[in-house]
């Protein structure tokens, strides 16, 4: 199958992801088929969930913290400025503290929490992925691809999703006990009702933006996960480590995107021996993804005689990955 | 005034009702909020660990919380820090 039969024959799945260690061409690969979907109808939108993301690169236009940047027709593309998120949350926190109790200013004590959490490396990613769902949830959009981070980050995050949520259960639960107790005595004392409880609705709205995006990456009916992988030894292992640790985190791997091979007009004529070598490597390397991907192989990408930058270059890369086949 | 006689034989039931009360359901009462308090100190423990160094939810999360418990968040500290000894055994 081609990548493009794929996205052909599941047009219900709308979010698309390309995984796979840095470096490979993830974010070229998903500006790609971002421009080829828009091409054809599609609303698309691509954003970065990637704290140094490269839209803003491969785009040649500064998109950074703009919202959805509109790139050609029917596509857009969004890089989320994630410090700044952090900061308006901050704020808001603040402000809601000040709200509540009439203070003039926050307790030394709970300011100074506030601006450590924000530190914790752990802040930034959870900041992305709670704008992630923002955007996602609105629907606006036919197609939403993402730009992902690294393997180990989007792991991790999964990993999490699935403790946070366990987690989640069981502060609600000691909430809802919680609960209990204040109507025991409330009974006993007559009153007539409990305050209602605001934690507990704070716990289930956070219960429901974690399970809004680990679910939507398990998705198998509307996600597809792209790897991409070059042929390489180590890059091979290190992407079937991560295929079966995405399994079993019951992310839908759809196919596999071989970039950056060498093209066959390098083998004509006279060659250096280090090229050479380098395709005998190569043929090497590809003949073992074959061997052991087959038909998961979508597509096969060649290595590009200058960088993937600016429209003209990712169309020229679109129609090698969904319209030559080889 | 008519108006000051009710509050009164009101107040004299409420005073039959509260000895009532403390006689019977008072200790069950006091149990219940007492267990309610030392929950509520767990509930902040695991939300808001990060105030102690035990960092739990993702702090993302706990700082939407953190409204919510600002006014007992200096009782929990001094209850989770302070030195315990024999005493805390009883009762």
């Amino acid at each position: 199958m081609s990548l493009r039969e794929v996205f052909e024959r599941h047009s219900e799945r709308r979010y698309i992801m390309f995984g796979g260690k840095g470096g490979l061409g993830k974010t070229t690969l998903s500006a790609t088929c971002a421009y080829w979907l828009a091409r054809q109808g599609k609303r698309v939108l691509l954003f970065s969930v990637d704290p140094q993301a490269s839209l803003s690169d491969i785009f040649q236009q500064d998109i950074f913290g703009k919202g959805a940047v509109p790139i050609v027709e029917n596509l857009w593309a969004q890089e989320i400025d994630a410090d700044r998120r952090i900061k308006e949350y901050q704020d808001e926190i603040r402000q809601k503290i000040l709200d509540m109790y009439g203070f003039d200013r926050v307790p030394e004590e709970i300011d100074s929490y506030i601006a450590s959490a924000s530190a914790e490396p752990a802040m930034e990613e959870s900041a992305i992925f709670d704008a992630v769902v923002d955007i996602v949830v609105k629907g606006d959009y036919d197609y939403y691809i993402y730009d992902l981070v690294p393997l180990g980050h989007a792991l991790y995050y999964l990993s999490m999703a699935k403790v946070y949520d366990e987690w989640i259960n069981k502060i609600t639960k000691l909430r809802e006990e919680m609960g209990q107790y204040d109507q025991v005595a409330a009974t006993l004392r007559r009153q007539e009702k409990v305050e209602e409880d605001k934690i507990l609705e704070e716990l289930q709205y956070i219960k429901s933006r974690i399970n809004t995006s680990s679910q939507i990456l398990t998705d198998k009916q509307k996600t597809a996960f792209f790897f991409v992988l070059v042929p390489e030894e180590m890059i091979i292992l290190d992407t079937r480590k991560a295929a079966e640790l995405f399994a079993r985190f019951d992310v839908p791997i759809s196919g596999y995107v071989v970039n950056r091979v060498l093209p066959e007009e390098l083998r004509a004529g006279n060659i250096p021996a280090y090229l050479k070598n380098r395709i005998r490597m190569q043929d090497k390397y590809l003949a073992e993804i074959r061997n052991s991907l087959g038909s998961q192989i979508l597509a096969y990408v060649p290595e590009m005689e200058r960088d993937i930058t600016g429209l003209p270059m990712i169309e020229r890369l679109a129609r090698q990955l969904f319209e030559a086949s080889r | 005034m008519a108006d000051e006689d009710k509050p009164k034989k009101a107040s004299l039931f409420q005073v039959f009702r509260d000895i009532v009360y403390g006689m019977s359901s008072h200790e069950m009462t006091r149990h219940a909020v007492r267990s309610r308090a030392s929950m509520e100190h767990l509930f902040i423990l695991i939300t808001m660990g990060d105030l102690l160094g035990v960092p739990i939810l993702p702090p993302y999360y706990s700082l939407r919380l953190l409204p919510y418990v600002t006014p007992q968040i200096s009782t929990w500290k001094r209850r989770m820090l302070r030195e315990r000894d024999i005493t805390d055994t009883i009762g």
